[in-house]
């Protein structure tokens, strides 16, 4: 049984809140008991001074590679959940591109047992919408529905053959299940390793244009329409793409979208001297995307934030060159410092823009109780320092890579506390 | 007084001063070949390795000339035809190369950034011998030299050089391109669509035909080796239409020898594909000079690069 915690004088995030809220917030039995000024200390089991603090609902991030089943020396569910309870995450929905990938009730029952075993705060998982991810043939959509899944997605790759994305959307649809696609067009791709334009041409590195994911989005949002199901648009990257799930979401198509935390803060231009930390898939974009990008998340276009957490081995991403190095970075751990110091601190958008995308909206999206700093909601909370500093160091990472841009660098603010239904999951000197 | 470098792996690092620096440096040793001793004690007991993970004669060939008349041990290894052992990186076989302890790495390979890695990797001088479509910065520097004998001076200002063919996977159309501009002179470029990639430096002027390139007063002409296909994917339908608009035909080279229009090629040449024949006999056709600088050049940036090891302090 969890203690009582009483946290005095936090500065309270919620969404569609835009100033932050002065309050005590009494936790009880895994859930919040009270919000409001003044609360007595009377038998209360700990109390956390947190004045000058953002108190705010534990994240949830919709897209995280876990790498278990087959890849345990990237990552495994245990090191995987660290990672997110050390970036203030407390919800994590595991991409099924594992090996064997996750396309069968019994592997998503499996993940879901370790998970349950292994991590500290809920782990969702999504399942593959075609057997092994090869576009061939359904996977079994209802068998992985009742084992738990909680989305389908073939990640990592397109569905390349419209009539079966048709069919599996027609199918999953009755289910109430989500379709999440990675978009891109695997002939305009080739062997592409990064975005085609300048920085292309002068590094020699074969290229990937925008329009390999943009001719994507814009069909798969045509088979939803026909449809009628709930597509989900994963780490979008060019202004473009944007745009065309913009006109969708007017004409009311039921699409969703997400933009991960790096392509808004970095660009083609950092890929310089082949350095692989800057290597994903989509890749980086322009400036000017980075811009158009963040503008639509601003105005609404996008859903959700979400980190395409992607590890990778010291030898696959350090010891090899750009063509060969897999594609991805980490970002659970990144993701709340970096959009602290980018945009949060400096005032491009404030913590309710955060609360919205990145804890309430991807909730929404697979329909899961809502968490918030509100009475009666369970108590997964992250307590935020915005005068710390936090430095992405080798010891400071619980995942098991490092394979980020930001490693070694030190950014604004840090999570300082986070709690799991009512537990310390995390607590920094 | 330039400093020396440890690593030559794109024209881009260069400044002028050292463009000029290795282009002087290359004028003495082709007086040095037309004496009977064409060899020079000057790296005598360095070791000189050169890995070729891509298949050359020409390169290979060239370089090791010009270590060897350097006084240099050199020793080729051949990757391309070894067994590279599946999951094995390149940096793992620099380390087991260190074991060696060469001075003097000369890399090739297709993967673009290959010599950047190995050079961060290594106290020794890496030289790239061309990664992927990036760069191949001793064929921009003997294509320079080439042109400095043709116009008796490294300041190319004035004068207009015009790359013809596969823009978007050369190598050399980048390294040479981008020597070009350092020296002064303006570079335009004539090819196919899919070929002539619309992110190339701005300063690179395109033209729709020959019949447009040639009103510019182009000094140069530079013929690109193509290839019809790479990996499956086609690029223009065939070899003969490639010929018939953006090769040196017959025709055109009556209209190149009317101009005093100088011609260059990397090599190996496609006959009837960038050029025709008669080409080769043109008095005007630098191509064997190009061969021919190639080891004065390779011979300089030896003579200029400083490695770092322990060693060689």
């Amino acid at each position: 049984m969890s203690a009582t915690i009483l946290f005095k004088n936090a500065s309270i995030a919620s969404a569609g809140q835009k100033e932050l809220a002065v309050a005590d917030v009494l936790i009880e039995k895994g859930r919040i008991k009270s919000v409001a000024p003044g609360l007595g200390e009377d038998k209360v089991g700990r109390v956390v001074e947190a004045a000058g603090k953002v108190l705010l609902p534990g994240l949830f991030d919709l897209h995280v590679h876990l790498r278990e089943p087959g890849q345990t020396g990237k990552e495994d569910i245990s090191s995987g959940s660290e990672a997110a309870i050390n970036g203030g995450v407390t919800g994590i929905v595991a991409m099924p591109n594992t090996s064997p990938a996750i396309d069968s009730a019994g592997l998503v029952h499996s993940v879901l047992d370790i998970a349950q075993r292994k991590a500290r705060i809920p782990v969702y998982t999504t399942g593959c919408i075609t057997k092994e991810r090869a576009g061939k043939e359904m996977a079994p959509i209802a068998g992985m529905k009742s084992a738990g899944a909680v989305m389908l997605t073939d990640d990592g790759s397109p569905v390349c053959n419209p009539q079966l994305l048709r069919h599996a959307m027609e199918y999953a649809r009755e289910f109430d299940l989500p379709l999440a696609s990675h978009c891109e067009t695997m002939e305009l791709s080739g062997h592409g390793a990064m975005n085609e334009g300048r920085v292309s041409y002068q590094l020699g590195i074969p290229a990937i244009p925008a329009i390999s994911e943009e001719i994507c989005i814009a069909r798969d949002i045509q088979i939803a329409e026909y449809t009628g199901a709930h597509l989900h648009i994963q780490h979008v990257t060019t202004a473009r793409g944007m745009e065309i799930i913009r006109r969708a979401k007017n004409d009311g198509v039921h699409v969703t979208c997400e933009v991960s935390p790096h392509h808004l803060i970095f660009n083609e231009e950092h890929v310089i001297d082949y350095d692989t930390h800057f290597k994903m898939n989509p890749p980086l974009r322009t400036p000017e995307d980075n811009e158009r990008l963040l503008a639509g998340l601003i105005e609404g276009v996008f859903d959700v934030i979400a980190t395409d957490h992607a590890p990778h081995t010291d030898f696959e991403k350090r010891q090899q060159d750009f063509a060969s190095a897999p594609f991805g970075i980490t970002g659970l751990e990144t993701a709340l410092p970096s959009l602290f110091h980018y945009y949060i601190k400096p005032g491009v958008f404030g913590w309710d823009l955060l609360v919205e995308r990145y804890v309430a909206q991807p909730r929404n999206i697979l329909q899961l109780e809502q968490v918030a700093v509100t009475e009666t909601s369970v108590a997964d909370l992250v307590l935020f320092d915005p005068e710390g500093t936090t430095t992405f160091s080798r010891e400071f990472m619980r995942s098991k890579a490092c394979n980020t841009p930001l490693l070694d660098q030190t950014l604004d603010g840090s999570v300082d506390m986070v709690l799991g239904g009512g537990d310390i999951l995390l607590e920094r000197d | 007084m330039i400093e020396p470098r440890k690593d030559l792996l794109q024209i881009a690092d260069l400044s002028r001063e050292e463009i000029e620096h290795v282009l002087a440096a290359a004028q003495p040793f082709k007086e040095l070949f037309k004496r009977s001793v064409k060899k020079v004690p000057t790296l005598q007991g360095k070791t000189v390795l050169s890995l070729f993970y891509e298949p050359s004669t020409r390169t290979s060939s060239s370089f090791e000339v010009a270590a060897n008349r350097l006084s240099a041990d050199v020793t080729n290894l051949a990757v391309a035809t070894s067994s590279v052992v599946k999951g094995e990186s390149v940096l793992d076989t620099v380390d087991t190369l260190q074991a060696m302890r060469a001075d003097y790495i000369i890399i090739r390979h297709k993967q673009a950034g290959i010599p950047n890695l190995v050079a961060r990797h290594t106290g020794a001088a890496v030289i790239n011998a061309g990664d992927g479509f990036h760069a191949h910065p001793t064929q921009a520097l003997l294509d320079a030299s080439t042109l400095h004998d043709v116009f008796d001076s490294a300041d190319f200002s004035g004068r207009k050089v015009l790359i013809v063919g596969d823009i978007l996977h050369s190598r050399v159309a980048r390294s040479t391109g981008c020597i070009l501009s350092k020296l002064g002179a303006e570079v335009g470029v004539l090819g196919p669509g899919t070929l002539v990639p619309e992110h190339r430096p701005a300063d690179m002027k395109k033209f729709p035909d020959f019949e447009e390139a040639f009103n510019w007063k182009p000094d140069v002409i530079y013929l690109l080796r193509v290839q019809f296909e790479r990996q499956g994917e086609q690029f223009f339908p065939s070899a003969g239409e490639y010929h018939s608009v953006y090769g040196l035909t017959e025709e055109r080279l009556g209209r190149v020898r009317e101009e005093g229009i100088w011609v260059m090629h990397p090599g190996p040449v496609n006959r009837g594909v960038e050029l025709t024949d008669s080409v080769m006999n043109y008095e005007r056709c630098l191509i064997n000079q190009q061969v021919e600088n190639g080891i004065a050049t390779r011979m300089a940036v030896l003579y200029w690069l400083k490695p770092q090891l322990e060693s060689s302090l």
